[in-house]
């Protein structure tokens, strides 16, 4: 598990073109704010739709709702960009943070989550109980995903030997 | 103002909220915020799009059903960020950000309001495409959201104050 971390450390690190821009004045706020829009513009889309599998407003086809998962694709990608961004420029911030570990846990169970709704629901009844329970299952990770985003301040990970500036943190034997 | 800060800072909740090393205390309520953030203007934006066109099968007027939602969010944020601003009252007041944040919000939910009174209060409207004040209050609407959000983002980096001890 170590060496992976080490790898994926490595592979981020190696990212340099990142840091002048992200150590710039204005570079990581922009970026946090494309993160965040693009978040809103997720769970806005996304969120809408599993409600809609859910029951709420049911008048509405389904089929025509799901127009509206572009644009909560494109919220995913402009969010995964700048969380590249993030990863390039402090990789030991997020690859040996317990928060990030479980956020990337929960984005890789939505994947999962989602593929399952197009390979097996989809195309069949949409009104059963299967698509409500991975419009829920959906709702809930995503949640998820946004709580361990907010969770990573607080799990920073900090050097061994140094006072640990985040209330929650491991040591790392990275340096 | 300063002796309200430094009174507000003074007291328990502030104090909790701000020192305490529970999850339930910054960490839980900046996550509420967060969330509720993504349900109010993630909902209000995906209602503007259907109003510019993306999904035009979408009977707009059912659209109003997930209003709840969005507002539910809104309030989630509303409690959330009193509690934050408990917290740290002297960081948000002493910083001119807060206020064009709060501007944006109350634009925007203006913006909710009145396309309650338009575009879901006109039956005609579910699948024709909408008049052109609709269209620009839907694009006001997605500027004033994406503002909030900009200028909540940045509140982290603008401020001068930290507490009144600063």
């Amino acid at each position: 598990m170590y060496t992976l971390q080490l790898w994926i450390y490595h592979t981020f690190r190696a990212m340099k073109w990142a840091i002048p821009f992200m150590t710039s004045k204005w570079g990581w706020p922009f970026c946090e704010t494309v993160h965040f829009l693009g978040l809103s513009l997720l769970i806005g889309t996304i969120g809408m739709f599993d409600l809609r599998l859910l029951g709420m407003g049911k008048r509405i086809p389904i089929a025509a709702l799901h127009k509206l998962i572009l644009w909560g694709v494109s919220g995913y990608v402009l969010a995964l960009l700048t969380g590249i961004m993030f990863l390039a420029t402090e990789p030991d911030q997020y690859i040996f943070n317990s928060a990030f570990q479980w956020k990337i846990v929960f984005m890789a169970a939505a994947g999962v989550n989602m593929a399952t709704f197009y390979f097996a629901v989809f195309r069949r009844r949409e009104t059963e109980l299967s698509a409500k329970l991975i419009a829920a299952l959906s709702l809930f990770l995503w949640i998820g995903v946004i709580v361990f985003g907010r969770m990573l301040t607080f799990f920073r990970p900090a050097d061994c030997g140094s006072d640990p500036a985040a209330f929650i943190s491991t040591c790392i034997p990275l340096r | 103002m300063h002796s309200f800060f430094v009174w507000l800072e003074a007291t328990t909740l502030s104090a909790w909220i701000r020192e305490s090393t529970s999850i339930l205390a910054f960490p839980a309520i900046l996550s509420l915020h967060t969330i509720g953030m993504g349900f109010a203007a993630g909902i209000s934006a995906a209602i503007d799009l259907r109003i510019l066109g993306v999904a035009p099968s979408v009977p707009l007027l059912e659209l109003k059903r997930f209003l709840p939602v969005m507002w539910a969010g809104f309030w989630v944020n509303a409690v959330s960020g009193v509690l934050l601003l408990i917290a740290y009252p002297t960081k948000a007041f002493t910083n001119p950000v807060f206020y064009v944040k709060l501007s944006f919000i109350a634009l925007a939910l203006l913006g909710v309001r009145s396309m309650g009174l338009s575009v879901f209060a006109d039956a005609g409207l579910d699948f024709n495409p909408p008049p052109r004040k609709c269209r620009l209050l839907a694009i006001a609407s997605l500027v004033c959201w994406a503002g909030a959000i900009t200028a909540g983002r940045l509140l982290a980096y603008t401020y001068s104050h930290l507490t009144s001890s600063q």
